[in-house]
């Protein structure tokens, strides 16, 4: 059906999107195992000590604890959130949604702009800002609306008759969530934590506002401060690069699929 | 969509009369009690928050007055904010037009594709959209900078007197920005008009070369009707995340050269936390706010206007 030349040109379309695509991203990569600090590739040998020197010059062990700790608890309850409240909107139905829902779906519209002034002095005023703590209320909230969207969609979707004969046999609502909805959601619930984790793991802009003191910084805000300080030890700045990115990049090697899918469909529910 | 979401509430079961389905909803506000606390402190009351807050003078630590709409009113006629504004529209063209019109390109001209290992160049196309921004802005200032992979490749094919430091030139330092909205936004629209092209039934390509319909024929009246959902999806992303560009400038130009690379979330941010002007910084917040409502409403009609 299709032709040798149409085959052919897909190829050259295809490898020539890839090759553009990667091209920065597999330059970076050169740089980082460079021994040359200007940042110009140099194979005389590679210099995998920049990585030892990044982890220790970039404050990345602290830095990335601070990530994980953040990352780790937000998705964690914000998962349990999504699943409650796709639970109560989407199984049981909820006294008053007729507001409520359109009043949580509205905050899928709204950007952390919008709300991050008034959040930043009220946490002020309750000693919140430079905690973790903090910033996790933050992300919590802020994932309800996409999560018991999510949640709601995948419990709509699986068949009332399973929910019936459990209730027929007399199982309490607690036991039909636990025991039977959400081993069938597991694939939902997956691509949600990572979706989730990403979300908060690459997020710059809360804590930047939120953890100013040096020693709470997660992450990326600590990448930024590096290379803004080592403007000129281009190798190190990759190097650092690429030690903060690979906990999202290895999830997304296990999980192509869910990423992928997940982030289109994210896109399209909303 | 979004707002095709919303409208979809009136799809719920009635609720029920019964004594039990009133049980079963009030049992439902248990299951939502704790999120939609969290929700409102969070998200609703902030915003009111934000909106009170736009009609004061305050500089974040002595009491505030209150001046009306006056943040408002004196809003564009501020130098900067007219910039940062400015300057969006060109992020919008490029963070959203662009990689619309060269995802549809690519995803129709791959849309009969057999590649062997697709999953591999979807990986790699799909990446940028991994990467957290922080990364991806210190990546691209390398690429930009004066002794950087582009200036050396412009050098190397005969091009040199293009060479120049991209991100500290006040007339490309914008366009530099946009390109890598470009390059991170490409693959995903691609791969979402891929993924809608798949979904449009091949008889109907078939019946349509039955009809003598040549390429353009079947991309004009089968493939571009098809993605009209996919296309308001992408643009409505890709522009309200155009209008809220801040990583990216934070970590590349702050802003700069001069003011030329503003925008009104990096304003934002200046005017609430490093010099406050908290009343300013919250009017700007509303204001993005109402636009990305706007553009939401706008892109979703325009779509749903053609279906008629």
């Amino acid at each position: 059906m299709i032709s040798r030349y149409e085959r052919a040109s897909n190829y050259v379309i295809i490898i020539a999107l890839t090759v553009a695509v990667m091209f920065p991203v597999v330059w970076f990569l050169l740089t980082a195992v460079s021994p040359n600090t200007s940042g110009r590739l140099d194979f005389s040998h590679l210099a995998f000590g920049n990585f030892v020197t990044a982890w220790r010059d970039g404050n990345l062990a602290s830095s990335m604890r601070a990530s994980v700790v953040v990352a780790v608890s937000a998705v964690a309850v914000q998962t349990i959130l999504a699943v409650l409240s796709g639970y109560g909107f989407g199984v049981l139905g909820v006294v008053g949604e007729r507001v409520l829902f359109p009043v949580i779906i509205l905050g899928m519209m709204v950007s952390t702009e919008v709300i991050v002034i008034p959040l930043y002095y009220e946490l002020q005023s309750l000693h919140l800002t430079n905690s973790w703590i903090g910033l996790i209320i933050i992300q919590l909230g802020m994932g309800v609306p996409f999560g018991m969207y999510w949640m709601r969609a995948t419990f709509r979707a699986m068949p009332q008759s399973v929910i019936d004969s459990a209730a027929m046999d007399g199982a309490r609502d607690w036991a039909i969530l636990w025991r039977i909805l959400l081993p069938m959601a597991r694939p939902a619930v997956l691509t949600l934590v990572l979706l989730e984790f990403m979300w908060t793991w690459n997020d710059f802009f809360l804590s930047l506002i939120f953890l100013q003191d040096p020693a709470k910084q997660t992450a990326t805000v600590a990448l930024s401060a590096f290379q803004g300080r080592h403007v000129l030890q281009v190798n190190l700045m990759a190097a650092g690069s690429l030690i903060v990115s690979l906990p999202v990049v290895t999830l997304y090697v296990i999980f192509q699929r869910e990423f992928i899918s997940g982030v289109m469909s994210g896109a399209i529910k909303e | 969509m979004r707002a095709a979401a919303a409208g979809g509430v009136g799809r719920l079961p009635r609720p029920g009369r019964s004594k039990r389905a009133r049980r079963r909803r009030w049992l439902g506000l248990a299951y939502v009690a704790v999120p939609l606390a969290f929700y409102l402190a969070i998200v609703i009351q902030p915003l009111i928050a934000t909106v009170n807050y736009s009609f004061y003078q305050w500089d974040g630590v002595s009491p505030a007055t209150w001046v009306g709409g006056r943040n408002y009113t004196t809003f564009w006629s501020t130098p900067d904010m007219a910039a940062a504004f400015g300057h969006v529209v060109v992020l919008i063209v490029m963070f959203g037009f662009i990689p619309l019109a060269l995802g549809l390109l690519c995803a129709t001209l791959l849309s009969r594709a057999t590649v062997k290992g697709q999953s591999v160049y979807r990986w790699f196309l799909f990446l940028p959209q991994v990467l957290t921004t922080v990364v991806v802005a210190i990546i691209w200032k390398r690429i930009y900078s004066p002794d950087g992979p582009l200036n050396t490749i412009l050098g190397l094919i005969g091009l040199g007197a293009l060479r120049r430091n991209w991100l500290g030139d006040f007339t490309w330092a914008l366009p530099s920005l946009g390109m890598i909205g470009v390059w991170g936004g490409f693959g995903f629209t691609m791969l979402l008009f891929l993924a809608g092209i798949i979904a449009i039934p091949t008889e109907l390509f078939e019946a349509a070369r039955l009809d003598g319909a040549n390429r353009w024929h079947e991309f004009r009246y089968i493939i571009l009707p098809s993605l009209r959902g996919q296309m308001a999806i992408a643009l409505t992303l890709t522009i309200t995340g155009a209008l809220r560009t801040f990583d990216l400038v934070y970590v590349t130009t702050q802003g700069g050269p001069g003011n030329a690379t503003t925008t009104p979330a990096l304003l934002l941010y200046q005017l609430a936390f490093v010099n406050p002007s908290v009343g300013q910084a919250s009017a700007i917040g509303i204001v993005m706010a109402v636009l990305c409502m706007i553009i939401a409403v706008v892109i979703t009609r325009v779509v749903e206007g053609r279906d008629k």
